[in-house]
């Protein structure tokens, strides 16, 4: 799969009647799925990955074939995590010359053609090469998907950039999208679970209440 | 007299940077800069200690867990508070499987290919390398059909000309000279670590109830519920999976990691001659055996200049010498401040100036024990251990000495140990006795549930007036240990003192190198272009400089570089 018709993909409204179905009658749906948050909760839009994928979990709702994890910044020890999978969607802040709070969506292709020369990248050692060793040994997933956000600002402790909260909101939709298309049942809850942010400022006084404030007033 | 910056040191965590003085093929002079600041105990401060795990272990991405417990142990010793057996086995039982993965991830996915040239693997012959395996070991993933396999993929890794992670390894260097069907065996096993490591994390994950950054812990025990007549709680069924779990990754750790880590040895026997660097060793105990934590299944102690008969056993975590011994100095470090500081009175300000040579040049503080550099790490636990005669260590190093001799005649002796291919083959040591020890912890805490202890949990009572504590943990890298102070039932302050600090410590006050900086002198460098050799020393010692940040790039820029001045 290419770039283009990933975007294209992504980039479409949800509609189950047209894009989903037709999907199911070319491929089966993946049976293992995993949602992954990547980043650091400590150091500010660096917990995109952890937000959105803490959002999607309290917002949708899954069979018991998708896991939603938060795996901070594993390393290479994402591999476990990928290891026979047949679907895998990662949330993670990414660099692009793109403006903070927009979100990209790439597909594993993007990360091979780009990163010919991942193992010398100060900042992931682990995304590409625990596909590449999970390739060589049979077990790597059968579609990977990322969706980025542009970070504002990754500074220790600065809790996450008004751009970037709201941003994980789209994000959480475009993962159920990506589930939907691919006919793994997934629904918008009736109403919402509320969220665990325990890493943001005040988010037992306040909770998440005061970050929509925040992101409406944006 | 040429210089070498390598920035940043690649298949490690983090962020590193190391600078060499080459000249006549071998290194001169050494620094060990981290690139990243990482003041994260500053938001510590001013927190409830009950909650002071959950940050901690977002400390670093890769050592969660050990960051976790050395937190709540440090709350703990600030108390006085003991917890209960079976939360002592319960939290043993995660770190065994936490280290056990970061053991086999280091050997095979972070360092190997520093010594296996993959690029030879067509030219092996997989009856051979079959038969040469199956001398050593009765590992069932040695077969003929198994190599040939692997044989295949790399073959077709290689014939694509994408070699995509794999196109920067030093291939072809003079210094790799396995022959091809060792390296089809170990490459062979490089990939099959990767279901082994997914096995380790079920056991943090079902012990943990989520992996990475575990759920259980508390400030008094864990919070897992043991009923043996429940579904939902700790029950035999759920003991059973994992002993599973360890039965299956026991004959791997023993069959093929150690074999392949005393194989490596037996080829490159010249590595213990090289990277011996600072002789003092410091370990902790560590897996406790009874509720009081007075009996540990892996010993501490302290050695230094290298003589082994000098050790001094630490009987436990109540250790005074400890306490008085350690302090961080940050002259040399970018941090506000001269001279050395008591963990509990430390400060973290950040005073960036540029790399100076002479001056400041590195985020790492440099800790010192008795004024004195330390090395941790395996090694120090296998040294420490095999020094005051431990009898599960001796059986391992012994078990790995005679493996080395029987393969190629080399009498290796614990001193040798101290040396790049120490650190190596200690690691694997560690983890044969881990995986012994897996079992043992398991039927510990089993036996200890069917006797009807079912309690899990002390709750903790706080003072009103200050304390401090501090909360040891032999992690896979090496001594960590975490100081508290509380006062009025929150930090006032935190300290996290980590095994990459010791090792990748700047020079002191006296102008004392640490363990990375001391040894790489002496070190060869064949080809100043292609620094292997100084990698592998690096990479001996498993550098973790702190996840801190984690930002994925995509826009295909080059950000490392080997620099030859």
């Amino acid at each position: 799969m290419n770039t283009n018709s990933a975007l294209s993909r992504l980039q479409k409204n949800f509609n189950p009647e047209s894009q989903g179905l037709q999907q199911q009658t070319m491929l089966p749906p993946p049976k293992h799925v995993r949602v992954i948050g990547l980043g650091n909760v400590l150091m500010g839009d660096d917990g995109f990955g952890p937000l959105t994928v803490e959002r999607f979990r309290c917002e949708y709702e899954f069979g018991p074939n998708v896991e939603v994890t938060d795996l901070g910044t594993p390393g290479l020890d994402l591999a476990p995590y990928l290891y026979g999978t047949d679907l895998i969607v990662i949330a993670d802040a990414v660099h692009s010359l793109e403006k903070p709070g927009v979100l990209c969506i790439y597909c594993e292709d993007d990360l091979l053609t780009h990163h010919a020369q991942l193992r010398l990248t100060a900042h992931d050692p682990g995304l590409a090469e625990s596909l590449a060793h999970l390739r060589l040994a049979g077990k790597s997933p059968s579609e990977l998907l990322i969706v980025g956000v542009v970070p504002e600002c990754c500074d220790f402790g600065k809790g996450i950039s008004p751009f970037v909260f709201h941003a994980s909101s789209m994000a959480a939709e475009k993962i159920a999208g990506v589930l939907v298309e691919r006919s793994v049942s997934c629904f918008r809850r009736q109403a919402a679970l509320s969220p665990n942010l325990w890493w943001l400022p005040n988010h037992r006084t306040t909770g998440i209440a005061t970050w929509f404030t925040t992101e409406s007033a944006s | 007299m040429a210089r070498i910056t390598i920035d940043p040191i690649t298949r490690i965590e983090g962020h590193l940077r190391i600078d060499v003085e080459v000249d006549d093929g071998s290194v001169q002079k050494a620094w060990a800069s981290c690139t990243m600041w990482r003041g994260i105990e500053n938001i510590l401060k001013n927190r409830d200690p009950r909650e002071g795990w959950v940050f901690a272990q977002r400390f670093c991405g890769v050592c969660t867990t050990v960051h976790a417990m050395a937190s709540v142990r440090a709350v703990e010793d600030a108390l006085k508070l003991e917890i209960p057996a079976n939360a002592q086995y319960i939290r043993n039982l995660i770190l065994i499987g936490h280290a056990l993965h970061d053991h086999i991830v280091h050997f095979y996915h972070l360092s190997a290919l520093d010594w296996v040239d993959i690029t030879t693997i067509p030219r092996a012959d997989p009856a051979r390398a079959a038969s040469i395996a199956d001398g050593v070991s009765n590992w069932p993933g040695n077969s003929r059909g198994e190599l040939e396999a692997v044989q295949n993929k790399v073959n077709g890794l290689l014939g694509s000309g994408q070699l995509g992670i794999f196109s920067n390894g030093y291939w072809g260097h003079p210094a790799m000279r396995l022959s091809p069907e060792m390296n089809l065996i170990l490459f062979a096993h490089y990939l099959q670590a990767l279901e082994f490591q997914r096995k380790a994390c079920q056991v943090v994950g079902i012990l943990g109830g989520k992996t990475p950054h575990i759920q259980n812990l508390a400030v008094g025990g864990v919070m897992n519920a043991i009923n043996l007549n429940s579904l939902a709680t700790m029950n035999m069924d759920r003991l059973g999976t994992l002993q599973s779990l360890f039965q299956e990754m026991i004959p791997f750790v023993q069959q093929a990691y150690f074999v392949d880590a005393c194989l490596l040895a037996a080829s490159y026997p010249e590595w213990f001659r090289y990277g011996r660097g600072v002789a003092n060793y410091l370990a902790v105990s560590d897996l406790p055996v009874d509720a009081k934590a007075t009996k540990f299944d892996l010993p501490g102690g302290v050695i230094m200049n290298g003589n082994l008969g000098s050790v001094r056993t630490i009987q436990d975590w109540h250790d005074q010498p400890i306490r008085a011994a350690v302090a961080e100095d940050l002259t040399h470090a970018w941090y506000s401040g001269d001279g050395a500081q008591q963990p509990w009175k430390g400060t973290t300000d950040p005073n960036y100036t540029n790399f100076q040579d002479g001056g400041k040049y590195t985020w790492v503080k440099a800790p010192r024990y008795d004024g004195q550099p330390m090395q941790v790490g395996p090694l120090s636990n296998v040294l420490v251990g095999y020094a005051s005669g431990h009898p599960l260590t001796r059986k391992w190093t012994d078990a790995a000495f005679s493996q080395i001799s029987s393969v190629n005649g080399v009498k290796v002796t614990p001193d040798a140990l101290q040396s790049t291919m120490g650190r190596y083959l200690a690691r694997a040591i560690r983890s044969a006795m881990l995986s012994d020890l897996a079992l043992q912890h398991w039927q510990l805490l089993t036996d200890n549930i069917l006797k009807g202890d079912e309690t899990t949990y002390n709750p903790p009572q706080f003072p009103q007036h200050e304390i401090v504590g501090v909360g040891m943990h032999e992690a896979p890298r090496g001594t960590l240990s975490h100081w508290v102070v509380i006062n009025k039932g929150v930090f006032s302050n935190y300290q996290a003192v980590v095994p990459t600090t010791w090792n990748a410590s700047p020079r002191d006050q006296k102008g004392i190198p640490g363990p990375y900086e001391s040894s790489l002198l002496a070190n060869p460098v064949a080809d100043p272009v292609k620094p292997l050799e100084v990698l592998r020393t690096v990479h001996s010692f498993d550098p973790c400089m702190a996840c801190a940040c984690h930002t994925l790039d995509v826009s295909g820029h080059e950000i490392a570089q080997v620099k030859v001045l």
